[in-house]
């Protein structure tokens, strides 16, 4: 699926990475790379929601992206 | 070492002292000041301060003859306090010598007709305090009232895993045991996501996760821990970077209730519904495993897998303030709450642990984090805390940790940001002993009772458990409330004559059914599940007849449908207009009561902005209801 938000790091348990959509909804960023973990950038993304991993950070659902375009 | 508080106990014998005096004198004296005898204290003779005694002296004695005494004494005496003003003449005194001189000098001062009582100085801790350094930043167990739990319960020898990044609780390969769980007890683990047996942490989650249930107390290092003798189960299932699959997850949890854990701690969450997972947790709770997990961290109005399970106890979280974390989730399946911290008030008002450095895990640092993860190891420790101190099964130490949970202010019982409200380990403890002799009732019966008895001065409680307790005359109270404004807007010419509403059976029977149900069965009959639902409000047992026990309040019954229905009924059977206004005016009294006491959460209206409004219309529609069928005909 394509998702579009903007990149942003909360504070909680150990600190992680999230993707908060334009639809609303706040996921977990997983997948990408490095390059990804800008705060406030705003990104497109395609890739799929991962209904089968369990985690600390427990702030959405995680979304593993499989490529990307920051803007 | 910081006592809380040292309590200087001086007791006056003044009985004894007043032995040697002419009686009229002693009766005189007995009068003007009460009198106490010292078989009630504790002859503990660790409590006694050494080279310590406490003198209390006659009111009025001057202080030239305080001097004088000391003097021929040898002993250094000082006012105690001055709360009792000058005159309270209960001195402390400080004296070189051993204890065997200590009670021949008190035999001595005795004697003396100024004293009325002389005896060692006692300090009594007033609750176990640990020596450890950091100890005064953990404001999260003075939260939950730790002190006062630890003088009854350390969570001795049960078994907690911890289902998370590991532990770090041993030296092995480039692995090193964190100074602050040493001497803590471990039982072998698994890491599930290297295959072994080392189930050590490269993380950091797992490892503070772990303090929070047993860091290593009162060893004079670091912090402390809730349940610091129970037995730690290192249980790897997140890889370094925190995340594991259903699949792993699921095995750990049965593998964990297989090998002898009594509470399974999941800090994790997220994914969908998985039936596998599902069915671990319950297989784990019927091997008698308690099974704790977080909420999770959306700050939004649903809790994540696994503590949306069934079977499992969910966690939210507050910060020092006990309002509820700006991250923590929230909902329905939500059960209780517990400190988590809130760094966003500043990193003291984390949850401070020992753990591994997350850019080197062979480091040690002591770091506060905040999240549902870290409030879940307060409710799993004081679960360990209730196995050690006798409860039986899952189901006791859910009950005694629900029903001694605080509701936050202004709430009465369980809502949807703090479930039964936050935890008290020393509350939980004190519930567990009053399960037994109500064991045959239903869960939510035995919630309402507890949360009635531990907080009678507070009226309400026994609305606590999303459904009333047995008999409440509360409801009944409004109807009869609403009954007389109902009776007052009706004109004269259609009023039905009170004398004639109230003592026609046919109005009153069903009001008090249905407010009270039927309250007389426990006289008549032994309390079990089925006399118990029987005294429950109407709506009450109807929704427990058609949806089961324990599940939310049907707006269905919660509401003016079934008045309606009757006075339809009515329409046609004009005899049956009595019976239609009594269950009116009882569902208006039921209603209108649960919009005031906060409402229980109705299923399916996630909000209770949402369901107040409801409750509020509906109550009006059944004094509508209730009007029309009490009305007298126009003839």
């Amino acid at each position: 699926m394509k998702l579009n938000g903007k990149i942003a790091f909360k504070d909680v348990e150990t600190g992680v990475w999230v993707i908060e959509g334009d639809d609303g909804k706040t996921y977990q960023l997983a997948g990408g790379d490095r390059k990804l973990l800008k705060e406030g950038a705003r990104v497109e993304a395609d890739g799929e929601v991962d209904d089968d991993t369990l985690g600390i950070a427990m702030v959405g659902p995680r979304f593993v992206v499989k490529s990307y375009k920051l803007r | 070492m910081n006592f809380r508080a040292s309590l200087v106990v001086a007791v006056s014998m003044a009985v004894a002292a007043c032995a040697n005096q002419p009686s009229e004198d002693v009766a005189l004296h007995s009068l003007a000041r009460p009198t106490y005898e010292t078989r009630d204290l504790p002859d503990d003779h660790s409590a006694h301060v050494p080279h310590a005694i406490v003198v209390d002296f006659r009111d009025g004695t001057t202080k030239a003859e305080f001097d004088a005494l000391e003097t021929a004494w040898g002993v250094d005496l000082e006012l105690a306090d001055q709360e009792e003003g000058q005159d309270s003449a209960i001195t402390v005194g400080a004296f070189p010598g051993s204890e065997e001189d200590e009670d021949a000098l008190l035999e001595r001062i005795r004697k003396n007709p100024e004293v009325e009582a002389a005896e060692p100085l006692m300090r009594y801790q007033a609750s176990f305090t640990p020596n450890d350094p950091d100890y005064g930043k953990q404001w999260n167990l003075a939260q939950i009232n730790m002190p006062k739990a630890w003088d009854v319960s350390h969570g001795k020898g049960v078994i907690v895993a911890v289902l998370d990044t590991g532990i770090a609780y041993e030296n092995y390969d480039e692995f090193k045991q964190v100074p602050d769980l040493s001497g803590v007890k471990f039982t072998e683990g698994y890491d599930f996501v290297n295959q072994d047996r080392h189930a050590n942490d490269d993380h950091g989650h797992g490892t503070h996760v772990a303090g929070t249930i047993a860091q290593a107390t009162n060893n004079g290092e670091g912090v402390a821990g809730v349940a610091f003798e129970a037995t730690l189960m290192p249980v790897k299932v997140l890889d370094f970077n925190g995340s594991g699959s259903t699949a792993t997850i699921s095995d750990a949890i049965r593998w964990a209730a297989d090998h002898g854990a009594k509470v399974i701690n999941m800090s994790l969450g997220g994914g969908g519904r998985s039936q596998v997972m599902e069915s671990a947790v319950a297989y784990a709770r019927k091997k008698g495993t308690v099974v704790v997990c977080a909420a999770g961290n959306t700050g939004r109005g649903n809790v994540e897998y696994p503590a949306a399970y069934p079977g499992s106890v969910s966690v939210a979280a507050v910060g020092p303030t006990g309002e509820k974390a700006p991250y923590s989730s929230w909902g329905k399946e939500l059960d209780i709450a517990a400190p988590g911290g809130d760094t966003s008030k500043g990193p003291e008002a984390g949850i401070l642990q020992n753990t591994i450095d997350r850019r080197d895990f062979t480091k040690s640092v002591y770091e506060a984090y905040q999240g549902t993860s870290m409030a879940t190891p307060h409710v799993a420790g004081v679960a360990a805390l209730l196995f050690a101190n006798g409860a039986k099964n899952p189901d006791q130490v859910e009950k005694a940790l629900f029903a001694s949970a605080k509701p936050p202010q202004g709430a009465r019982g369980w809502t949807e940001q703090y479930g039964n409200g936050l935890l008290d380990a020393s509350a939980a403890l004190k519930a567990l002993k009053k399960l037994d002799t109500t064991e045959l009732l239903p869960l939510e019966v035995q919630v309402a009772q507890a949360h009635h008895e531990a907080r009678e001065a507070a009226p309400m409680e026994t609305f606590g458990a999303r459904t009333f307790g047995p008999t409440d005359w509360k409801p009944f109270a409004w109807a009869g409330a609403l009954l007389a404004f109902v009776l007052l807007t009706l004109g004269r010419k259609e009023r039905p004559g009170y004398l004639n509403v109230l003592f026609t059976p046919g109005f009153l029977v069903p009001m008090v059914l249905t407010t009270l149900g039927v309250f007389f069965v426990k006289w008549v009959a032994p309390a079990n599940e089925l006399t118990t639902s029987m005294t429950l409000p109407l709506p009450d047992w109807l929704g427990r007849i058609i949806f089961g026990r324990g599940s939310l309040a049907n707006p269905l019954i919660y509401s003016a449908a079934l008045p309606l229905l009757a006075s339809l009924f009515a329409i046609k059977f004009k005899s049956f207009r009595p019976v239609a206004g009594g269950i009116a005016i009882g569902f208006a009294g039921i209603l209108a009561y649960s919009a005031w006491a906060h409402a229980p959460a109705l299923a399916w209206l996630p909000f209770t902005f949402l369901a107040i409004p409801f409750l509020v219309a509906n109550a009006l529609v059944c004094l509508f209801i209730a009007r029309a069928m009490l009305k007298r005909e126009a003839v």
